[in-house]
């Protein structure tokens, strides 16, 4: 920490101390808006003392705090795995979403609705394998063909593509669970439970802890395995268990929540743009980052003129995400060796 | 500290293409090996080779009197740096984190730096003269500066064996001489350093042996002042230069003779 210079440490402290501010408030807005709407003392009254109106208690703690609670997982672990798949293909612009891993975690997710008779916890398992499958072979792809970081873009929209096709099959044969599967690939905490929450962190965070744990080794590995490994790294078997362990964690909350794109990408960059790419700071800030985001795009979803009808979270988070890739493209694209 | 490398007869093949065959080279402690020739001689290809990032078919290379691959990658990491001008870009880094990057062979922490790696990166950059780069972004340094930086980053290692491939390149004359001059000292230290060089009359200068590699295979080798000859630039470069040893600097004056253009083609570029 004594290493770094005191301009970077001003514009760490006011990174910290204005995600804090902004998460806090997101957070409380977070909790009183909804169907019935909470004044702060009523949401107060409602988690310390156990006598209060129970109606609102039990929407209070029973619905809207998992519920916020699980999208800030959310974001935490696609902020830190989006940095860490970004790290691990020296590519900027990877994301879960673009590299075709989300498409391939829907698929996987899909078809285990469909197949009759798999237990529940088959879904997070179908959706991990198919994420993984297809960020491989999209890393693959790129590496088959000599190319760059657009050329793995290319490949991840390739991959991504051609599952989302299957996956429009499969939806297509499967029309009475097609609903279902519709629901999951909008992406929605609106279902999330204090479950959900547990199974989603038990799962996650060791992932998550254990890849903060690395990140100085992760910043080696921007360097390519061959000069990690002149560095004393095991970058092979460092950069493929860390691929693992990121897939596992964004399986392990998207199979309940959903397909929710671009946080991954945007939320390291958010920290990148502010404090350099050093990942002791990009990792962590990049999910509460997430954090932060998912929750401001959650609190769009419950437009409070219109409770009933939602809007998919997948989507509000595109729609923030796009604009901010294409604003990367062209105005760093030539930074990225493009 | 002292620490032999021993290149023994080894053959490097790149798709179907042989690179080189049969190459033999030693280098002792205290001692500075320059490897000159011609572009595409395969100079770099064998820092490659004894950084193991490239693998050879057959032959051995032999640090401290153990075969390299052997080594574990943390081991060979204590024994071995390279510098390799191949640098990855895509994401900005400052100049002080790519040398303390050097300093991870070394350290116990896991996650900071330690006071005595911070020192040690300070001493990289300020032995190169360089600490005014210090907190630079990378990537907006001169050719020259990246240089410097990627040497410092080597020198972090603090290795017995230093490689480097064309340290001078990019540098003025001023640090090119300082460059020169830390590596001599590093090898009076009693560290083996290794580099490929395309300045002849500073490998004369600052090396004890040089090693002339031309067209994949070692087509002289021993002193500077034995091995850099007039025969020797025309044999291997191609070039008629009238090569003069000073006595009273003990420095090689090497003067090419100009030539006039044979080639007609020329005129089309008018």
């Amino acid at each position: 920490m004594h290493a770094q210079p005191v301009n970077k440490r001003l514009r760490l402290s006011l990174y910290v101390i204005t995600l804090s501010i902004f998460f806090s408030l997101a957070f409380m807005i977070s909790v009183m808006i909804g169907t019935m709407q909470l004044s702060p003392f009523e949401v107060a009254d409602s988690i310390i003392n156990p006598n209060s109106d129970p109606v609102a208690r039990s929407i209070v703690l029973g619905y809207r705090i998992p519920r916020i609670l699980f999208a800030s997982l959310t974001g935490f672990v696609l902020g830190v795995s989006g940095g860490v798949i970004q790290t691990l293909t020296r590519n900027p612009l990877a994301d879960p979403y673009i590299t075709g891993m989300s498409s391939g975690a829907a698929l996987g997710a899909a078809i285990a609705f469909v197949v009759p008779f798999l237990p529940y916890y088959a879904v997070p398992i179908m959706a991990f394998l198919g994420g993984v499958s297809m960020l491989l072979l999209s890393i693959f792809l790129a590496k088959k063909a000599g190319a760059g970081p657009i050329g793995f873009i290319l490949a991840g929209v390739a991959v991504g593509t051609f599952a989302s096709a299957i996956l429009m099959v499969v939806l297509a044969l499967a029309s009475e669970k097609s609903h279902g599967i519709l629901y999951w690939l909008f992406g929605s905490f609106s279902t999330s439970t204090w479950g959900d929450l547990q199974t989603a962190s038990a799962v996650s965070m060791p992932a998550i802890i254990f890849a903060l744990y690395k990140a100085r080794d992760l910043n080696i590995l921007l360097l390519g395995e061959e000069h990690a490994a002149q560095l004393g790294i095991d970058s092979r078997r460092l950069w493929l268990l860390m691929l693992l362990l990121s897939s596992l964690a964004v399986s392990a909350c998207v199979s309940f929540c959903g397909i929710i794109g671009f946080i991954g990408l945007v939320a390291p960059h958010m920290v990148r743009l502010t404090i350099g790419s050093d990942n002791r700071f990009v990792l962590p800030l990049a999910g509460f980052t997430g954090s932060l985001l998912i929750v401001i795009a959650d609190n769009i979803v419950r437009n409070p003129l219109n409770p009933i009808a939602e809007m998919p979270v997948g989507s509000v988070t595109s729609m923030i995400g796009v604009p901010f890739f294409v604003y990367l493209l062209i105005k760093k694209g030539k930074s990225f060796g493009m | 500290m002292a620490c032999n490398l021993v290149v023994d007869g080894i053959r490097v093949e790149i798709g179907s293409c042989k690179i080189f065959d049969n190459i033999e080279i030693r280098v002792g402690g205290g001692e500075i090996l320059a490897i000159i020739g011609p572009n595409g001689s395969g100079k770099t290809t064998l820092l490659k080779c004894i950084s193991r990032t490239i693998s050879p078919v057959s032959g051995e290379i032999i640090v401290c009197g153990r075969p390299a691959r052997e080594y574990s990658n943390r081991e060979y990491s204590k024994t071995v740096s390279a510098m390799l001008p191949q640098w990855p870009s895509g994401f900005s880094m400052k100049s002080y984190e790519i040398v303390l990057m050097g300093c991870r062979n070394q350290s116990t922490g896991v996650w900071w730096e330690g006071e005595k790696e911070l020192e040690v990166a300070r001493a990289a950059l300020g032995v190169l003269n360089a600490m005014d780069l210090y907190e630079r972004d990378f990537d907006t340094l001169s050719s020259g500066e990246q240089r410097k930086v990627l040497i410092a980053k080597s020198l972090a290692q603090r290795t017995g064996i230093i490689l480097l491939d064309e340290p001078v390149a990019y540098l003025d004359m001023k640090h090119k001489l300082e460059v020169m001059t830390v590596l001599r000292a590093l090898a009076d230290m009693g560290k083996t350093v290794l580099v490929t060089l395309h300045e002849i009359d500073l490998a004369s200068k600052y090396c004890e042996n040089v090693v002339v590699l031309s067209e994949g295979k070692v087509v002289a080798a021993g002193k500077p002042r034995e091995v850099i000859t007039s025969e020797l630039l025309s044999s291997v470069y191609g070039v008629e230069a009238v090569v003069k040893w000073d006595e009273e600097i003990d420095y090689p004056v090497i003067v090419p003779k100009t030539g006039r253009l044979q080639r007609g083609e020329i005129s089309c570029l008018m």
